[in-house]
């Protein structure tokens, strides 16, 4: 990724004034921001995204007496992009956060998942739980089979990620930042204007797009998909866990609609808060940024109470 | 469509392969690779020689299967197209190309897929050969 792409979108270096650190995991190159002091909050990304859909979540946290870690997927942002498929796998990505998380020696976490950020961070927390106070999940799910009647389909979204078919809509075309995104928030003028250009930047050519068509060929939808018995050990361990959690939902989120998907992590988790509804499609972040600080902040303020008593 | 034609080995002088498309899975929908295998005869043919398909441009481009250990043959496939030596592609012929090799592929792997399928996706994110 050549930097200087990203310098030369107007008002980029507005919007994402943070120093660029960088960690070697599992043999990968990995970018994150790391922002203030006090108890760490880990915000994790999804696919096609990278660290930059939190840009305005950042600061206010780091206000608000917080340390906040953001790091950028391997094969998105500003991370290194392997260029096979075959590098890929949901428990190498546990991996790299596990990694990143250690070599930080990060504890009392509370960990803000969105889309894939959701298996990879809750994956990590269920199995280093003595780190983690706390979990946020957005737009994403944790179970084993289909996430939403959407993922089944064959038209639209088993026929973008097809064999063949995926590399050239989302490697040549990378439509999953381009129209993918755009279609996926609700001010999408305000959207076009402020993000699109970063996002696209940051998968400039069709080999760094990779991931954008490998995650949802990761996606089980079978008894045969080769992420099943991760999800399935998720899902129970989840469903045994007391950490605190925090469900916040996109009122307009059709993908991972709030009726199938807040409803069931609050059937999962019956002891979390929310689900609380805010404005936003899959991209919530996008449109509710500070209703989010918000509510994760008040959440951890709570916690504190809670702990101090 | 018909547009694109399975055809033999062309002549090769002074021309040169150009990478135009890589599949690293084609099995993750196992049809895919069905398809393939079908129309090249693979299980006899393995990996001595690639296939040829002429597209709507005229140009012909090589598909070359590859294999994997431990997984069924073939496990990924790059698209080639076969050009004059030292001249540059036509990008927009070559998109517009693959596209009709994709819907050929679609064609030929069968239902659930469908070629309306497929360009319905394309219109949806607007991809130029589709609209």
């Amino acid at each position: 990724m050549n930097a200087n792409v990203l310098e030369s979108i107007e008002g980029f270096r507005e919007k994402w004034p943070f120093t660029a650190h960088y960690v070697r995991v599992n043999g990968w190159r990995m970018h994150y921001v790391d922002e203030g002091a006090g108890d760490p909050i880990l915000l994790l990304h999804g696919n096609p995204t990278w660290g930059f859909l939190y840009r305005d979540v950042i600061p206010p946290l780091v206000k608000a007496g917080y340390r906040v870690i953001v790091p950028d997927m391997i094969g998105f942002g500003l991370s290194e992009k392997p260029a096979r498929e075959q590098a890929h796998s949901l428990d190498g990505h546990i991996a790299n956060l596990t990694g990143l998380v250690r070599q930080l020696d990060l504890r009392r976490l509370m960990l803000v998942c969105h889309d894939w950020g959701g298996p990879t961070g809750l994956g990590f927390a269920m199995s280093n739980p003595e780190r983690v106070r706390a979990l946020t999940v957005m737009s994403t799910w944790a179970w084993p089979m289909p996430p939403a009647e959407f993922h089944t389909r064959v038209f639209p979204w088993r026929t973008m990620h097809a064999p063949l078919v995926g590399p050239y809509l989302l490697g040549r075309h990378n439509v999953l930042a381009w129209r993918g995104v755009y279609l996926s928030v609700v001010g999408r003028e305000k959207f076009r204007h402020e993000a699109q250009a970063v996002y696209e930047a940051v998968l400039p050519d069709a080999e760094t797009r990779l991931l954008t068509w490998v995650w949802p060929r990761w996606i089980p939808l079978d008894d045969t998909a080769r992420a099943r018995a991760r999800f399935t050990w998720l899902e129970a361990e989840l469903a045994k866990s007391n950490l605190p959690t925090l469900i916040i939902w996109g009122r307009e989120d059709e993908v991972f609609d709030a009726t199938t998907f807040a409803e069931r992590f609050k059937r999962l988790m019956p002891h979390a808060e929310g689900p609380h509804m805010v404005t936003g499609r899959h991209f919530l972040q996008e449109d509710s940024s500070p209703e989010i600080t918000a509510l994760v902040a008040a959440f951890l303020d709570r916690l504190d109470e809670k702990e101090a008593s | 469509m018909a547009d694109v034609a399975v055809i033999r080995r062309p002549p090769n002088e002074d021309t040169r392969q150009a990478l135009v498309l890589t599949e690293d899975r084609v099995g993750h929908y196992p049809e895919f690779r069905a398809f393939f295998v079908r129309t090249f005869d693979l299980d006899r043919v393995g990996l001595s020689e690639p296939g040829y398909v002429q597209a709507p441009s005229g140009l012909v481009y090589a598909l070359v299967f590859i294999g994997r250990s431990g997984e069924p043959f073939p496990a990924g496939l790059e698209i080639y197209t076969i050009v004059p030596a030292l001249e540059p592609l036509d990008d927009v012929v070559v998109d517009q190309d693959l596209w009709a090799i994709l819907g050929w592929m679609i064609e030929g792997v069968g239902a659930p897929w469908t070629v309306e399928g497929l360009h319905a996706t394309g219109r949806l994110y607007r991809i130029p050969a589709a609209v």
